[in-house]
């Protein structure tokens, strides 16, 4: 098996040595990016006081910051904006899926192209043997490698987010860490399963590329609304027209300072709210603060929490009519032009559920296990399709 | 002895009954009765579209079967595809070798796919043509990658060969080193060849049994030298007693309709067994009489 292993990489050697230096480079790269925001030893309170953070209303909350920590506060926004910066933070969230790709596509497809095909599988008994050295080479590429990659953002993160803790807090938590080995596993076995259904390179690159691309965007809001519900908290309520706070993907509701933190409890059911609302975070609109760090200041860009959904109830109980035709939307005015108050019967109450960054391990084992299951199920077609498929 | 054509001999290595393979409205086999000797070389010869090459991509389990089955030393290659490939070994074409690989890749690649590859022999037989193993196999010339396959495959061991018009693409002395090589290794080993060309010539001094396939069907089916004996080529209007036409081509110099006939059985032996007839008539004469009445004689009539 050794043998084979080492002679997919002989035969697919440009993709094997591309890989290797992307990916070890990125890896470089990463930790670079990260040493540089670590090196400024910015103190939380700077970048407080510099930047805000705590949600968007909490802004300019803490002590006035002097000129040297002004400094290192846009020293740091300034490399936290930088092109290298982005440029690095966009080859973390696409190079998992571009190395599973570029290794999976001619894995059968140029064996069918350059009619080597025939020769292997006229020489193997066992045509699902002959794949799975191939597809042993791959994992054995790319999962080191991707853990390097993944391992490294999640140092870039930490110092991207000081003081938080990145393993409670969703912030680009789909392109770091180990979940990286389970996207490229994903990626990779559905290419080479494309390449072996196609038996053409490009095209199983070019579709790969879209249903990655449709995958990879809808991933996350597909999980944490209908996977993910049952770990979903609530968040926000508002009975306000139109208006809600809080909660959703990039927007931190929690406010600087410690904040109580509240147990997953999926079936909250929240009581009518008929005040009027307002806008100053209530006790149980946080989302989670299971960490002293991220008590201690969450910066407004992390994101705490995953948005989940939002469900409209009426008089306690859940309402799934059109909420704009309640009596209590349409606004009603006195003989004197005087605006009525409604009755609060009559009045919709919006609560946003959203899965707390408490719930960040489970959350990531799952979508993981998601993961590896269709990379199961994409290498169960490869190797049905390979048994039954012309080797030209 | 009477000599009966397409009658078996021997132990059968490869067997076909009814075998049939469309591929949508083309029908490339049509129910193909088949039986190669043990032991025996035998020339598979056809026009292009004849169905040579689907019928051994059948016994490489390549291509499945739509009717009938095919049998190689007893094993349905399509139902027990390891098996059967245990006993069969192919040589394409068009030599299949991997680009970046060298010679010697090429040689651990097969060991490690092929249990019982015998990579030392494979190598003996590169060394005699002087292939250095340590070339990059997409370096070498074409008769050298043909002798590349070539390897590959004996150093399988298998008994049966299937050779899928090997010679297409080599030269005139590339083609007599690969034949010799190939004759060597069956008679040291005593495997059993089927080698599909449509070189006449090639294939001539070779083999030992002649199957002519056209439009899907077998034309003929019989030893090589019962091929010659049996048939008798002459202009278009003269038959000899009690033969059988079987197809009108342009003779050499394109000037006269030759029609190559079938002799009865009676005519060719004698009553102590001697032939009678002891002219024979080439090789090709025979196959080009075949597919012409594949073809049909319109287009080959002198205006």
């Amino acid at each position: 098996m050794i043998t084979r292993i080492w002679l997919t990489f002989k035969q697919h050697r440009f993709e094997t040595i591309a890989i290797l230096i992307v990916c070890l480079g990125l890896t470089g790269a990463t930790l670079i990016e990260a040493y540089r925001l670590n090196s400024l030893n910015v103190p939380l309170s700077c970048l407080a006081a510099a930047l805000g953070g705590g949600g968007p209303f909490a802004g300019g909350m803490t002590a006035p910051a002097d000129a040297h920590c002004l400094s290192l506060a846009n020293s740091f926004s300034s490399i936290q904006g930088s092109v290298d910066m982005n440029l690095v933070r966009l080859l973390l969230l696409l190079v998992p899926l571009l190395a599973g790709i570029v290794f999976g596509a001619p894995l059968v497809a140029r064996e069918i192209e350059q009619g080597t095909a025939p020769l292997s599988w006229s020489l193997s008994g066992s045509r699902r043997r002959w794949l799975l050295g191939k597809v042993l080479a791959g994992v054995v590429l790319l999962v080191p490698l991707m853990l390097a990659v993944g391992l490294a953002a999640e140092v870039l993160e930490g110092a991207l987010d000081p003081g938080v803790d990145t393993h409670a807090a969703f912030q680009n938590y789909l392109s770091r860490g180990f979940i990286d080995v389970f996207w490229v596993l994903a990626a990779f076995a559905g290419t080479f399963a494309l390449s072996t259904l196609l038996g053409r390179t490009m095209p199983a690159v070019i579709l790969a590329l879209i249903v990655c691309f449709f995958v990879r965007v809808a991933w996350e809001p597909g999980m944490a609304r209908i996977v993910l519900r049952p770990m979903a908290v609530e968040q926000t309520q508002s009975s306000q027209f139109g208006f809600y706070y809080g909660g959703g993907p990039g927007i931190a509701v929690a406010p600087i300072g410690p904040t109580p933190s509240i147990e997953p409890t999926p079936s909250v059911e929240p009581t009518p709210s008929v005040e009027t609302p307002s806008i100053e975070p209530t006790p149980s609109s946080e989302p989670g603060g299971s960490s002293d760090k991220s008590a201690a200041y969450t910066p407004y860009w992390v994101q705490t929490d995953l948005y989940s959904y939002t469900q409209v109830f009426l008089n306690g109980k859940p309402f799934y009519g059109d909420p704009w035709s309640l009596p209590g939307y349409q606004m009603q005015f006195d003989a004197n032009g005087n605006p009525i108050q409604p009755d609060p019967s009559t009045m919709p109450n919006w609560v946003e559920y959203a899965v707390p960054g408490s719930q960040y391990w489970p959350v990531v084992a799952l979508e993981s296990g998601f993961l590896l299951l269709g990379s199961l199920i994409f290498g169960a077609v490869a190797l049905v399709w390979v048994d039954r498929r012309r080797p030209y | 002895m009477a000599v009966v054509a397409g009658s078996s001999i021997a132990t059968a290595a490869l067997v076909a009954h009814g075998l049939s393979k469309r591929f949508r409205k083309k029908v490339a086999l049509d129910s193909v009765d088949l039986s190669v000797p043990a032991g025996s070389v035998t020339a598979l010869v056809g026009p292009n579209g004849a169905g040579k090459t689907t019928l051994i991509r059948v016994c490489m389990a390549f291509e499945r079967p739509n009717a009938g089955r095919v049998e190689v030393e007893g094993v349905d290659p399509w139902r027990h595809r390891s098996e059967a490939l245990r006993r069969v070994a192919y040589v394409p074409q068009t030599p299949a070798v991997y680009r970046g690989l060298s010679v010697d890749d090429h040689l651990a690649m097969a060991r490690s796919l092929h249990s019982g590859f015998d990579a030392t022999y494979a190598r003996g037989r590169l060394d005699q043509l002087g292939i250095p193993v340590d070339q990059r196999a997409d370096t070498l010339s074409g008769g050298q990658a043909a002798q590349l396959g070539l390897a590959i495959a004996l150093g399988t061991r298998a008994k049966i060969l299937l050779l899928d018009e090997p010679l297409a693409n080599l030269d005139p002395l590339a083609r007599r080193e690969f034949i010799q090589v190939l004759l060597d290794a069956v008679r040291a080993d005593g495997s059993t060849a089927l080698l599909s060309s449509h070189i006449v010539t090639d294939v001539e001094d070779a083999c030992d049994r002649l199957v002519i396939l056209g439009g899907g069907k077998i034309r003929l089916d019989c030893p090589l030298e019962e091929a010659r004996r049996t048939h008798r080529l002459t202009e278009a209007d003269s038959p000899p007693a009690g033969a059988t036409a079987v197809g009108s081509f342009l003779g050499k110099g394109g000037q006269k309709v030759m029609t190559l006939w079938r002799l009865a059985v009676v005519d060719i032996d004698g009553a102590d067994g001697q032939s009678a007839a002891p002219e024979t008539t080439s090789l090709e004469d025979v196959v080009l009489g075949y597919l012409a009445a594949g073809r049909g004689t319109a287009g080959l009539q002198l205006n």
